[in-house]
């Protein structure tokens, strides 16, 4: 099956670790130009030496999607250096946090305004060349209630909402928006590899809980994530995907 | 130092530390040159052996200074601890005057204790057998019928005096009258130790745990960082186990830990761990608030804790900046181990038991820095149990578990003794120091254990 995504250019918000760097990735190997953002320049200059591996245009910058000024200087200078936009994919999360109200501004700035601040980067472009395709990343644990009452959650499922509202919106425009959950992921220095080591009991008790027996790779993720970005998955919009080894117990109709 | 990037890490560390030249307050930050203690094993024997446990009470416990209690908590004339090392018992009893005196806590007449363990108040005490009085300084007030002793009383009419002080907030006895001052003995820790003020630390927690393993097999436990990756892994989010910098002095040692930081042998992490998030909380700081990266969260707690101390009531002037948030690890010899930290102080006091070299009292006392203005809390109860019947805690139960099997296994034909690498420096200086006490200085020879 051919994704078609050769020649294209996408823009990965948070793709220097995990899941992120995974779709990231996948994309590059798939033929795709990346721009990619992380908070720490480190992080972003790894992640691009990386990918350059694959011999696409791989470019990266260090911006805190929490200041939206220097983040919508971050998103115009990818558009413009990568010469367009075909997919774009905000992966960006404050994570989690009970206590200080704090962590609702956080969330809200950083997984809800985020994914809100690329996407209106990118719909004008997107319009005008009449195609594009975004995939916004939400959580099992918005659909099940999961690590007592918070922001994380709460913002987090405000997307998919807003995934289905771009998606009605924008079809007109050969726009396609599509929604990912992905269930626990694990992967070196992500907060289960932590989970792992500092709550090993509560970790245990999430693997019985897991039909597989096991959490999830940022690359399965990554490769769901990718297919409903392509051209592939073209019929694809508005959509909702759970990719979570069938964690969730909810019947997904 | 050994080479942290060879070692079994993720990432190399360069720790921001104090700077000695800079530094204007009490403890030193130097690094103390490392001994020379070569690489020999380290016998299994002296663990198990009952020869070694009665060289030991003969050349050690009776011959050094030992830590015997918390001054503050005898402050009125007639208080005393009572307190026990392996098959003695010692009174150390608040005089008129405000002084400390110690004694043995038997009655001269048919060898009954007088007090049990534990802490009390008397105006004299009375041994219970047969009503033999003596006085808060020890001597027989009365002694009943003592026209019925053709002998008379006892030499002098008195409980021999033991050689007793206070020093930081506790009290520390011998049971070697010819000790040496106490002062040389502790030397050089006083300048390390004072500056914590422990006087304005309260009872936290008191414990006594029974514990299945030679004394010593406790002290080496909380000697070395090298175990941190073994049985506390959930630390590795909480403290750098790797760049660790120990000191040898004397008979005494230390090593210091960064705390409020990640170890180079985990990825580091998105998200501030948990404990860390809890060190910062603690200090007053809102981890949701916090916009630095978290490898400077260390570095951030200490600008923190220097600013906003003194309106916390807490007054952190004594200390240097990597005490704000590290753990100085100290051990007074023989069987003290101490977590001083600014906000708190967890130490353990480890002694032998009285007949069996196979077991042990594990002594858990932790102090906490009052607030200024704050009232003084109610003191904790003491509690006593056998490993197992309940927990300490999750980091000292995981010290605790190994225990009784490395008990086990150091008895086996197959193990000639401790294989000690240079993380474990502070226990090859303690068995030194050992060694020194036992044989005389430098005269262990190999056929010893």
């Amino acid at each position: 099956m051919d994704l078609g995504l050769q020649g294209k250019k996408a823009i990965v918000v948070g793709g220097a670790r995990g899941i992120g760097f995974a779709v990231a990735e996948v994309l590059a190997r798939e033929g795709c130009d990346i721009a990619l953002s992380a908070r720490g320049e480190d992080s972003v200059k790894d992640a691009v030496a990386s990918l350059s591996r694959y011999g696409t245009k791989v470019i990266g910058k260090a911006v805190n999607v929490r200041k939206a000024d220097e983040y919508k200087e971050w998103l115009a200078w990818a558009i413009e250096t990568l010469e367009g936009v075909d997919v774009v994919i905000p992966l960006t999360s404050a994570g989690s946090g009970i206590g200080s109200e704090k962590y609702w501004s956080n969330a809200f700035e950083t997984d809800v305004m985020g994914p809100v601040r690329a996407v209106e980067a990118a719909i004008p472009h997107m319009t005008e060349q009449g195609s594009g395709s975004i995939v916004l990343v939400a959580t099992t644990s918005a659909l099940e209630a999961m690590g007592g009452p918070q922001a994380y959650n709460a913002m987090k499922t405000s997307l998919i909402t807003y995934g289905k509202q771009l998606a009605l919106a924008h079809g007109k425009d050969g726009i396609r928006v599509n929604v990912v959950s992905p269930g626990p992921v694990e992967f070196e220095g992500g907060n289960w590899d932590m989970i792992k080591g500092t709550m090993e009991k509560f970790y245990a008790s999430q693997l019985r809980q897991q039909p597989m027996g096991r959490l999830g790779k940022p690359e399965e993720i990554a490769r769901a994530i990718v297919f409903l970005a392509s051209e592939a998955a073209s019929w694809c919009s508005g959509s909702h995907l759970v990719v979570d080894g069938a964690f969730t117990n909810r019947t997904h109709f | 130092m050994w080479d942290t990037a060879r070692m079994d890490v993720k990432r190399v560390v360069d720790v921001i530390r104090v700077d000695q030249a800079a530094c204007t307050t009490r403890t030193p930050v130097e690094k103390a040159p490392d001994p020379e203690l070569g690489t020999d094993v380290i016998p299994a024997a002296r663990y198990y052996s009952e020869e070694f446990m009665k060289l030991e009470w003969e050349r050690i416990w009776t011959k050094v200074w030992l830590l015997g209690g918390r001054a503050d908590d005898i402050p009125e004339p007639g208080d005393y601890i009572c307190t026990d090392i392996g098959k003695e018992s010692v009174l150390i009893v608040r005089q008129h005057d405000g002084t400390l005196r110690a004694f043995p806590n038997v009655c001269l007449h048919r060898g009954n204790r007088l007090r049990p363990e534990g802490l009390g108040n008397a105006t004299e005490f009375r041994c219970m057998y047969h009503h033999w009085t003596y006085s808060l300084e020890g001597v027989i007030e009365r002694l009943p019928d003592l026209c019925t002793f053709a002998q008379g009383g006892p030499p002098g009419m008195t409980l021999p005096s033991l050689p007793c002080t206070e020093w930081n907030s506790f009290v520390w006895f011998s049971l070697n009258p010819e000790i040496e001052p106490f002062d040389d003995y502790i030397a050089p820790l006083k300048d390390h130790l004072e500056p914590y003020h422990p006087e304005r630390m309260a009872w936290k927690r008191d414990v006594t745990v029974e514990w299945d393993c030679n004394w010593k097999a406790s002290v080496d436990a909380f000697n070395e960082t090298y175990h941190v990756q073994g049985i506390h892994p959930q630390l590795l989010w909480y403290l750098d186990d790797v760049n660790v910098q120990i000191d040898c002095y004397e008979r005494h040692n230390r090593y210091l830990i960064p705390f409020a930081t990640v170890s180079p042998r985990v990825a580091m992490p998105s998200q501030i761990p948990p404990a860390i998030d809890e060190i910062m909380r603690h200090a007053g700081m809102d981890p949701a608030e916090y916009e630095g990266r978290i490898s400077d969260i260390r570095r951030d707690v200490q600008l923190f804790k220097r600013k906003h101390g003194a309106s916390q009531g807490k007054d952190y002037s004594a200390l240097n900046d990597d005490q704000l948030t590290d753990d100085y690890h100290y051990m007074i010899f023989p069987n003290i181990a101490l977590n001083v930290h600014a906000d708190d102080v967890l130490m353990f006091r480890q002694r032998p038991h009285a007949t069996d070299p196979n077991k042990m009292l594990y002594d858990v006392w932790v102090f906490e820095l009052l607030p200024e203005g704050e009232e003084w809390p109610e003191r904790v109860k003491h509690r006593r149990f056998k490993h197992g019947d309940r927990s300490i805690g999750q980091v000292l139960d995981q010290d605790a578990f190994n225990l009784p099997t490395v008990q086990l296994g150091m008895q086996s034909d197959n193990f000639p003794g401790l294989w000690i690498g240079e993380q474990e420096l502070r226990i090859r200086h303690f068995h030194k120091v050992l060694d020194d006490y036992i044989y005389g200085p430098g005269g262990k020879s190999p056929d010893d254990i």
